[in-house]
């Protein structure tokens, strides 16, 4: 039995490795701290200034974003607002005080468009919504953990539950993979952007004197389907689409 | 040119040709003319009369039917049509009739116009008829008769809006069949509604008994005048028992009645209502304030569903108005209570009854009242201004004001927003107010803002919690795999533990060797070698000789199975000739090197 030692080894090393704090957590800590007093005393541009340097360096917290939309809101830049909330939702997408705060900005739009809704996959595996990526890998990660201990459980003892529980944790295991492909889908397959700009005009090509087909107001919610050069080919719906320069459009 | 066709088809196509020409010259439309003639069955008839029109097509068959000129004093009804066909001296006639009935509505003296036909591209048209229509003799008019009509009108003169009563009764003293009413109805005039399903009863007039079929409508004025309404006209089939009055011819007895008894005999009769006149007057002048053209006799309640309550508590106020008359149109207004209550109207309820003979309704109204203030209040009370035809003034009628007491609303879990019975509310509090809208605050939770550093999605985080699990099982599954090998196999045990006890045993000795005598010392060497090579080989070490022990090494591909055989052989040697102690040390090390020689893989 000379490899006995080796379990809790690993155990150990799991953890530590999941445990592990960085050591400049204290620092940008206070810089969240600054911002958060900036706000308080309602200096919303250095604010906003504070919020965006911690996200530069590397900080992402959907609370983060959450509060750069607020300030951006009181700063009465929907877009940028409505932009970080999209953001936030990526991260904490089951937070109630976000969906409330965005709805509040879509209101304040002059064009008042929603979110584009879940696709059938999506819809399927509707859980996946309301989940970030990062908690989903991390769910599975939990899962895969315990199903090889509940299998080498099952080996040692041969227990009926613990052969319906392998078997259980089998379908688990197999819905958060597929649940972390559709995740994967949605992230990757269609990019959604906010008008930045005032006001954007919905080109029928990638030129300024070709015609326009539509107009877009700041805080406008549309999908990215293309991206060329220094322009985007937006859709509004299976209908409307056109081309809008890059600048104006925040993703 | 060949001829084509053989002589029979000749024969046949000539037999065809012929036979289709005789009938075609056969056919009366084309030998005969085309002729059209009206008729009347009687050119002077009273009003209780029908007169049968026949317009007879002579000549063809296949007519579309003829078009009437326009009969306004007359009811037209179509009665079929009949054909038949002529023969005189070989002469062959066809006919067609269309029978018409019509029923005379006036009196005067009409002209049946020109009766059209068209038929074969050509269009016929009859002789005009005149006819003279009469009111029924005095003589008609009598007592005694089979059936006859009667329209009665509650009232001659009523207000415009009053409730009217007009019955049609049929007095029948034979059976009656295929009756066919028509009341006279002007929309113009009158509103007019069901007043129950027809009764039937009898009634002896003049020691004579009769059937009576009654049917009552009411009828509400709804302009100012004289106006005549029209007669009601009913065309019925009377059923009147017959004799027979041939006993002496059995055949004709038989055709009359095949069932040897009393025959009947139908007779059609239409029968007219005198005409009615009526006086519809106007309202008179003085209508009280709120008066809603309502006409009729009503009455009105109030009553509270509770008279003290808490702040927030519901009570439902009942409005209720019956009577006689136009009850659907009313409405009222919700209570006077702003300020200090919220109010909830329901759908109000509608039923309508007939009693006597008069069109009664019943209107309920539902007010959900909510206090939203503490105190002493007054529902006030509900006013309906009608006018009462039958006293000829407008009346005012009146509910009684209702105290309730509001109490200051208790601390309560739950409000009462529903009372048993009563229609539920949508809500008894008052709507909370929304005056502004803003975002939500900002986080402020340190440790929302807590970032772990570790980049989930790195492949050296990805690879640790995906592959530890993976690598742990492995790791587990040889583990347990082992130790049910050890556990199961026998020889597997042996050759795992053979270095290990050989190890053990040989240290043993060696601490012995001192004190153990040269013979006893030899005999356990060579027992802990033969041993362990039994263990490793998975045999019985202490009975396997050293030429054995050779020869298995051999086979087992082991090179050092002749070292093995001169240390075993010298072990036995040191039993029967000793050697000094510093031999038996150098024997240790040599067997110690070679047990650990055998450990290695051959």
């Amino acid at each position: 039995m000379r490899n006995s030692h080796s379990l809790p080894f690993v155990v150990v090393l799991f953890l530590a490795l999941c445990s592990s704090l960085p050591s400049h957590a204290s620092e940008y800590l206070k810089e969240v701290i600054l911002a958060n007093d900036l706000y308080s005393e309602k200096k919303y541009s250095e604010s906003a200034q504070a919020y965006e340097a911690l996200i530069q360096k590397g900080v992402h917290s959907g609370y983060l974003f959450y509060n750069l939309g607020n300030t951006y809101i009181r700063l009465g830049n929907k877009g940028a607002a409505i932009l970080n909330y999209i953001r936030a939702q990526k991260l904490i997408p089951r937070d109630e005080n976000l969906k409330a705060n965005l709805r509040f900005a879509i209101q304040q739009t002059q064009d008042k468009i929603e979110p584009p809704p879940p696709g059938t996959l999506a819809t399927i595996f509707f859980w996946s919504s309301n989940f970030n990526l990062s908690e989903l890998v991390n769910l599975t990660m939990v899962l895969n953990f315990i199903f090889w201990v509940n299998l080498v459980l099952w080996m040692y003892f041969g227990s009926p539950i613990l052969k319906i529980a392998r078997n259980a944790l089998v379908c688990f295991l197999l819905l958060s993979f597929i649940s972390i492909g559709v995740k994967l889908i949605k992230i990757t397959g269609s990019e959604l952007g906010v008008v930045l700009a005032k006001r954007v005009e919905v080109r029928s090509g990638r030129a300024m004197d070709a015609i326009t087909l539509f107009q877009l107001h700041e805080g406008a919610l549309i999908t990215i389907t293309r991206d060329h050069e220094s322009w985007l080919e937006v859709r509004l719906n299976n209908e409307q689409k056109g081309w809008v320069p890059k600048t104006s459009i925040g993703t | 040119m060949k001829n084509i066709f053989p002589i029979h088809i000749k024969k046949a196509a000539l037999f065809i040709l012929f036979a289709s020409l005789t009938l075609i010259l056969a056919n009366p439309v084309f030998c005969q003319n085309v002729s059209v003639s009206a008729t009347v069955n009687k050119n002077h008839l009273s009003l209780d009369d029908i007169l049968q029109l026949s317009i007879t097509v002579k000549g063809t068959q296949n007519t579309p039917p003829p078009k009437l000129p326009s009969l306004p004093d007359f009811r037209v009804v179509s009665a079929g049509t009949s054909s038949s066909t002529q023969y005189i001296n070989t002469q062959r006639s066809v006919f067609i009739t269309h029978n018409f009935k019509l029923t005379p509505m006036n009196t005067g003296t009409f002209v049946i116009g020109p009766v059209r036909v068209r038929t074969n591209g050509k269009t016929y048209s009859t002789q005009p008829i005149s006819v003279e229509v009469q009111k029924p003799s005095s003589l008609e008019i009598t007592e005694n008769k089979t059936a006859f009509i009667e329209t009665l009108l509650s009232n001659k003169k009523p207000y415009i809006g009053e409730q009217l009563v007009y019955t049609f009764r049929l007095f029948h003293r034979v059976d009656a069949k295929n009756l066919n009413l028509q009341l006279p109805f002007d929309k113009t005039w009158f509103y007019k509604e069901k007043l129950g399903e027809p009764k039937s009863f009898l009634q002896v007039i003049n020691g004579m008994q009769y059937h009576v079929q009654e049917l009552s409508m009411a009828l509400f004025p709804l302009k100012i005048g004289r106006h005549k309404i029209p007669s009601t006209v009913i065309d019925l089939d009377l059923l009147h028992q017959t004799q027979s009055h041939s006993r002496r011819d059995p055949f004709s007895q038989f055709f009359n009645d095949p069932f040897g008894g009393r025959g009947t005999r139908s007779v059609h009769k239409i029968l007219r209502s005198k005409p009615l006149s009526v006086k519809i007057l106007p309202l008179p002048d003085g209508a009280p304030n709120g008066f809603g053209n309502l006409i009729g006799q009503f009455y009105i309640s109030a009553k509270l569903g509770k008279n003290k309550l808490e702040v927030g508590d519901t009570t439902t106020l009942t409005v209720t108005v019956s009577g006689k008359g136009n009850v659907r149109d009313i409405t009222l207004n919700e209570p006077t209570l702003t300020n200090s209550f919220k109010i909830y109207p329901d759908k109000p309820e509608f039923k309508q009854t007939v009693q006597n003979n008069q069109l009664t309704g019943k209107k309920t109204f539902k007010f959900a009242l909510v206090p939203l203030t503490e105190g002493s209040r007054i529902v006030p009370k509900f006013a309906l201004a009608y006018f009462d035809p039958t006293q000829s003034q407008y009346r005012v009628a009146e509910t009684q004001a209702i105290a309730l007491h509001v109490r200051p609303s208790a601390e309560k879990e739950e409000l009462n927003l529903v009372q048993p019975g009563k229609p539920i509310v949508p809500s008894a509090k008052p709507k909370i107010q929304i005056l502004g809208k803003d975002i939500l605050p900002l986080y402020i939770e340190l440790d929302k803002f807590q970032n772990n550093g570790i980049n989930s999605f790195s492949p050296a985080f990805l690879g640790a919690g995906f592959g530890t699990p993976v690598i742990f099982f492995i790791l587990s599954a040889l583990l347990i795999k082992r130790k049910n090998r050890l556990k199961y196999d026998a020889a597997f045990y042996r050759r795992r533990n053979a270095y290990k006890i050989s190890t053990q045993r040989l240290k043993q000795l060696s601490l012995h060797s001192k004190n153990i005598d040269p013979k006893e010392f030899g005999r356990a060497l060579s027992e802990i070698i033969r041993e362990h090579i039994g263990d490793k080989l998975n045999l019985q070490g202490k009975a396997i000789t050293a030429g054995e022990v050779e020869l298995r090494l051999k086979n087992s591909g082991n090179n050092i199975a002749k070292t093995t055989r001169q240390l075993l052989d010298r072990c036995e040697a040191l039993q029967f000739a000793p050697l000094a102690f510093d031999r038996t040390k150098e024997l240790l090390d040599e067997t110690e090197n070679l047990i650990k020689l055998l450990e290695k893989p051959a």
